[in-house]
């Protein structure tokens, strides 16, 4: 039985669909059986990543959520479709996107969906892909399918910027996690500006939540100048920013 | 009186090559005035027509700002020279001046230069020289600028400690070298005081706020129901394990 990995952050703009994306690309680059699944409903993104767009994207979550497909037939197998992805040709990786499409978005934000559903369709797949590790890309804040997401998970990983709005957040986030008893917590720090004493910083968010901190990741503005297209620390794998993520990498894959 | 005026005009670094004879003709010529206190010599703009040589007492150069209120761009006293330049260049004043105190000034006009200039031709030549001299001083403060600067870029700061003081009396440039040396010593200070910021940032967690937040959570039906579910998969997936 494989493990799901939750990746949140309390408010947007933390790069975590980028860090997800990067993190599960380099989970498959260690052979193991990867799913991502973009829970991000409100605001998907993953896919971009993946070379997936309006015109060559299949089926979605929503179309699962709606009952017109099964989670398996949501599943967009990376390994057969890597394009300018090369290294990850012939991996074991599935992206489960959500829709990108305006009116079906707006569909499933005002008619909700069944949180049940949702559930199943994750346990499901699990199994019917024999997962390793499922990432789960959920949406900032703390909203029901969040939770879900969040309680179903054996890891979570926490993505944080050094700043006091986030720092507060990531502190409701964590009382949330230990009460859902959550095996796991991970945290990282993403865009950290230089002149930071890094190892002051660990030691201070450690203490603060009591919970390993594992990667600080620069602030990197070739990533942002990359402007989301493609995936950074396999284009990249020298760069700090990609080394520190693979720290986490490590991190997740030294986890029973 | 007169040998006063000649040692004076000596003073005067074109006319530093003048020939002795030349000396009591020019003393002849220049027109001393006297200035109260706070009495206008010249004002920014004013026809230039004449060089001044400071006997005696102090005047302020002044210029406006934005708002018009008065900046001292320089305070000058005996022996210095004041508007040299007019005679040359033919600009109006580019700044003005006051008397600071009762101060006693000669007055040399354009006209009387240009007649003692057509008179020994090696004044040109002694004139050219120093404001070579000048302009050599000039660039050795711009060439030491603009390596500061190349540094400043780089984040070293240490010619600042290097560097000797500028005095603030000194000409334009010297003043530009000085307001520069605080300039980057204001922005190293800047800088310092950021990184301490930096460094001190610690998570700072208001302990209510995340309480009140988490209880809003955690008191709804579908928190309770969620967290007895995922018990319940989670002892499955265990089993499964």
């Amino acid at each position: 039985m494989g493990k799901i990995v939750a990746i949140h952050s309390f408010r947007g703009g933390t790069g975590k669909s980028n860090v997800t994306a990067n993190l599960a690309a380099q989970v498959a680059l260690a052979g193991k059986r990867v799913g991502l699944v973009d829970t991000d409903i409100q605001s998907p993104g993953i896919h971009v990543l993946f070379g997936l767009d309006e015109t060559n994207m299949g089926n979605t979550l929503n179309d699962f959520l709606h009952g017109k497909c099964t989670i398996g037939e949501v599943a967009y197998p990376v390994g057969d479709n890597a394009g300018q992805l090369k290294e990850l040709a012939g991996k074991y990786l599935w992206l489960f996107p959500s829709s990108i499409r305006g009116h079906e978005i707006s569909q499933i934000l005002r008619d909700g969906f069944d949180i049940n559903l949702l559930n199943a369709g994750l346990q499901t797949l699990m199994s019917e892909f024999d997962l390793d590790c499922l990432f789960i890309d959920t949406h900032p804040g703390l909203n029901e399918e969040t939770l879900l997401s969040i309680a179903i998970s054996d890891l979570l990983i926490v993505i944080l910027r050094p700043d006091n709005q986030d720092f507060q957040g990531t502190a409701v986030t964590v009382d949330i996690a230990r009460s859902l008893d959550v095996p796991n917590l991970l945290l990282m720090v993403n865009k950290a500006v230089p002149g930071y004493d890094y190892d002051d910083l660990k030691g201070q968010i450690e203490g603060a939540y009591k919970a390993p901190l594992t990667g600080i990741l620069p602030l990197n503005y070739e990533l942002a100048g990359n402007a989301s297209k493609d995936l950074f620390s396999l284009s990249n794998p020298l760069h700090p920013w990609s080394m520190e993520l693979r720290k986490v990498t490590e991190a997740i894959l030294a986890i029973p | 009186m007169e040998q006063d005026t000649i040692a004076q005009l000596k003073k005067i670094n074109w006319f530093t090559e003048l020939r002795e004879d030349f000396f009591d003709a020019l003393a002849q010529k220049v027109r001393k005035r006297i200035l109260n206190r706070d009495e206008i010599l010249f004002n920014k703009g004013d026809v230039g027509n004449s060089l001044f040589i400071i006997n005696s007492g102090r005047v302020k150069i002044v210029t406006q700002d934005s708002q018009n209120n008065e900046v001292i761009l320089n305070q000058v006293g005996a022996g210095e020279v004041i508007g040299e330049m007019a005679l040359l260049d033919y600009e109006p004043r580019s700044a003005g001046v006051v008397a600071l105190e009762e101060t006693s000034v000669m007055e040399l006009s354009r006209e009387d230069f240009m007649e003692i200039l057509s008179r020994q031709p090696e004044l040109a030549l002694s004139i050219i020289r120093s404001l070579i001299a000048r302009l050599r001083h000039n660039t050795s403060y711009i060439e030491n600028i603009t390596e500061m600067s190349r540094r400043v870029a780089r984040g070293d700061y240490s010619f600042i400690s290097e560097t000797p003081s500028v005095q603030t009396d000194e000409d334009k440039i010297g003043q530009l070298m000085a307001e520069f040396i605080a300039m980057v010593q204001g922005v190293r200070e800047r800088e310092e005081e950021l990184k301490e910021q930096v460094q001190k940032l610690a998570p700072q967690i208001d302990e209510a706020k995340r309480k009140q937040v988490f209880e809003e959570i955690i008191g709804t039906d579908f928190y309770a129901n969620l967290k007895q579910q995922a018990q319940k998969l989670r002892a499955q997936r265990m089993d499964n394990k």
